[in-house]
């Protein structure tokens, strides 16, 4: 996978670059903000563009803005954003629209390098990485409104996995289940929700996402 | 001061006939004589002066038919604008204030507190181009103006208290007395009748005369009228220019201090806003980068480590979890620092022990003297904590001096700090915004901070904080 990575924080950079590069990956180019960013992706057309939120000049949410606005001029390239803060607001707006191809990560899920190697290589290949904060806020506003109440505790665990992006095969090796036993966990709660039936994981998380936000 | 006012031990009745003897109508008579000077001395009488002198002159263009041209009119106007602003530029204006207010003080017993010293000077009257600009914009200078002016008029009352029912009543008991040592004429002599002052006739020429030694007890009645009368009549006159001088010449009016206040207060809050977000920036940029990357370099050799048995890159695992520990040694470092910027744990046995551990880790030498008896407020030691710790920031980095002196006294209600140094000077606080900020963090607790540093050196600074905010 060719990657464009863009953190201001320079250690942090150099273990990413590193993390990935290990992982097999190729780092195209490793930059220190928004718009050097931007070039280095029109420049390189990687796969992925890991940009951290809050970068130069402005240190306020540079690295959302470059990726927004690489979204909108290279839909074909995907975006993952870090940031040491999860804000539900930021990950509304990545999402605008489609969420194919777009992840919105804390910087310390980096710590568990399978998962966000893995996170990295579902959004490269046009999947969804939100993370469980995101998620669990989203859970808490659904679950105080009661539009959680039919599932099984088992089965709001799936549909948290499924919000963050998460493959059958993924919910399945998370959950330690069998690939049938999370299908028909799915299947009850698409029932259930009255959700309608999605083919493919972009558009479940679509679902699950506009059903934990109405 | 003991004076109480005359009535106050027997009553209104016995009032009155005391109350040209009690001690407080004397203190009343002498301010009103001090406030002789400023007949003469004050702008209408240098006005009529520079008229009067261009005039005698008799020459074009000053004259017109032997009266003044209206050239002459915009010279005397120029003179008095000119020695006006001269009056407030030098400071003039202020010290003529403090003079009338030790006046008031010594003789009346009214203690009018000073208004606030002119902001960025410390007496030595060194300034520039700003400097005179705010010398300019000097608020009680220009009331001390004010008060000049109006002393005209006040003055003028205060003589005619002094000296018509003063003098004027003590001159006409004597009538009787001396009386008969000079009009022992022959019978038939045709003298000219003696004429009496009184208030309603201060020049004496008017319709009071006696001829008569049976009159000069109508003169001496008069006169025992007049003293009952002048302390009261001084009385009255003195406390007009009590006023005055309390509202002019002293600290701002409420209204003004309201003001003050709500600018202040907008500073402390801007302040606590701006250092909460200068603190999450630090704890983004700092401690919380460093243990992300620390937990990615952690994850990293956890990987390196292998699942179980047989380690397959123990080098660099061994690299990499070097790289976590010194990563959290930094991290905490990052977070000590941090934690002693929000307020140094020192700080709670003692402004003088913190201030102690400040100096002892500075690059330059730095002599400390601190004589502090009373503890102030826990407030004000964090503000005078952080005050030195800035100034003697700035003077270690920018002054490239080799020596500094912080001194730290107490006097009566106010915590005094000195920072010195003997290196190049030229700091302004017009224009470092660091300066500029410590000047407002310290007036939102009505201190001040003064800063001397002309080019060349030496910088002085002086920051005065009250004990408790």
């Amino acid at each position: 996978m060719r990657i464009v990575i863009a953190e201001d924080a320079a250690l942090f950079r150099a273990g990413l670059v590193r993390l990935l590069e290990d992982d097999g990956h190729t780092v195209c180019a490793a930059v220190a903000d928004g718009g050097a960013m931007l070039s280095a992706a029109v420049e390189h057309r990687p796969d992925v563009v890991i940009a951290d939120i809050r970068m130069p000049p402005t240190f306020t949410d540079e690295g959302l803005r470059a990726a927004l606005e690489l979204r909108r001029t290279h839909p074909d390239t995907s975006v993952l954003v870090l940031s040491q803060y999860i804000e539900t607001r930021y990950a509304a707006s990545l999402l605008h629209g489609s969420p194919a191809g777009v992840g919105y990560l804390l910087k310390e899920r980096v710590a568990d390098v399978a998962e966000f190697t893995d996170a990295v290589t579902r959004v490269a290949a046009g999947g969804t990485a939100l993370d469980r904060e995101v998620v669990s806020q989203l859970l808490a506003a659904s679950h105080r409104t009661g539009g959680l109440d039919p599932l099984t505790p088992r089965e709001r665990e799936v549909l948290a996995l499924m919000a963050e992006g998460r493959s059958n095969t993924g919910i399945a090796a998370a959950l330690v289940l069998t690939l049938g036993t999370v299908e028909k966990h799915i299947a009850s709660i698409f029932t259930k929700l009255d959700l309608p039936p999605s083919e493919g994981d972009n558009r479940r998380v679509l679902a699950v996402l506009r059903h934990l936000d109405a | 001061m003991g004076s109480k006012g005359p009535g106050s031990r027997s009553g209104p009745v016995n009032a009155v006939p005391r109350a040209p003897f009690g001690r407080r109508a004397r203190r009343e008579l002498a301010f009103c004589l001090l406030g002789l000077p400023f007949v003469v001395l004050n702008a209408f009488t240098v006005f009529f002066a520079v008229v009067l002198l261009l005039t005698l002159t008799g020459r074009q263009p000053w004259t017109v038919d032997d009266n003044p041209s209206p050239w002459t009119v915009l010279v005397a106007v120029s003179v008095v604008v000119l020695l006006t602003l001269l009056l407030v530029v030098s400071g003039g204006a202020r010290r003529l204030g403090a003079s009338c207010r030790w006046a008031v003080g010594f003789l009346l017993g009214e203690q009018v507190a000073a208004p606030p010293p002119p902001p960025g000077r410390s007496g030595r009257g060194r300034r520039g181009g700003g400097g005179l600009r705010a010398a300019l914009g000097d608020g009680p200078s220009w009331r001390a103006v004010a008060y000049l002016f109006l002393k005209l008029p006040t003055a003028l009352l205060e003589a005619y208290a002094a000296l018509v029912f003063w003098g004027a009543g003590l001159v006409n008991l004597t009538y009787p007395f001396w009386w008969n040592s000079f009009r022992n004429h022959p019978d038939g002599t045709r003298l000219s009748p003696v004429p009496v002052v009184t208030p309603f006739d201060w020049s004496g020429a008017g319709h009071f005369q006696i001829t008569t030694f049976p009159g000069t007890f109508a003169a001496l009645g008069a006169g025992v009228g007049m003293l009952l009368a002048a302390p009261w009549v001084t009385r009255a006159v003195v406390a007009g220019d009590r006023w005055l001088i309390r509202n002019l010449l002293g600290p701002r009016p409420l209204a003004q201090r309201l003001t003050d206040l709500e600018h202040t207060r907008a500073l402390a809050v801007d302040d606590a806003a701006a250092r909460l977000r200068r603190l999450e920036r630090d704890l983004h940029d700092g401690a919380q980068i460093r243990l992300a990357t620390l937990a990615l370099n952690l994850g990293m050799a956890k990987r390196k480590l292998g699942e179980s048995g047989a380690v397959p890159h123990p080098d660099e695992a061994r690299e990499l979890v070097d790289a976590a520990l010194q990563g959290a040694k930094d991290a905490l470092s990052e977070l000590r620092e941090l934690a002693r910027g929000i307020h140094p744990a020192v700080l709670d046995t003692g402004l003088a022990d913190a201030l102690a551990t400040l100096v002892a880790g500075n690059a330059v030498p730095t002599e400390l003297t601190a004589d502090i008896t009373v503890r102030p407020t826990p407030a004000i030691e964090t503000i005078a904590y952080f005050c030195t710790a800035e100034l003697l920031a700035n003077a270690t980095k920018h002054s490239g001096a080799g020596l500094i002196a912080i001194e730290v006294t107490q006097r009566a209600e106010v915590l005094v700090l000195r920072i010195a140094d003997d290196g190049r000077g030229g700091a302004d606080p017009a224009r470092g915004s660091g300066l500029s900020g410590l000047k407002d963090r310290v007036a939102v607790v009505d201190g001040r901070l003064d800063i001397t540093s002309p080019p060349g050196g030496p910088t002085r600074a002086t920051v005065v904080l009250p004990l408790r905010a």
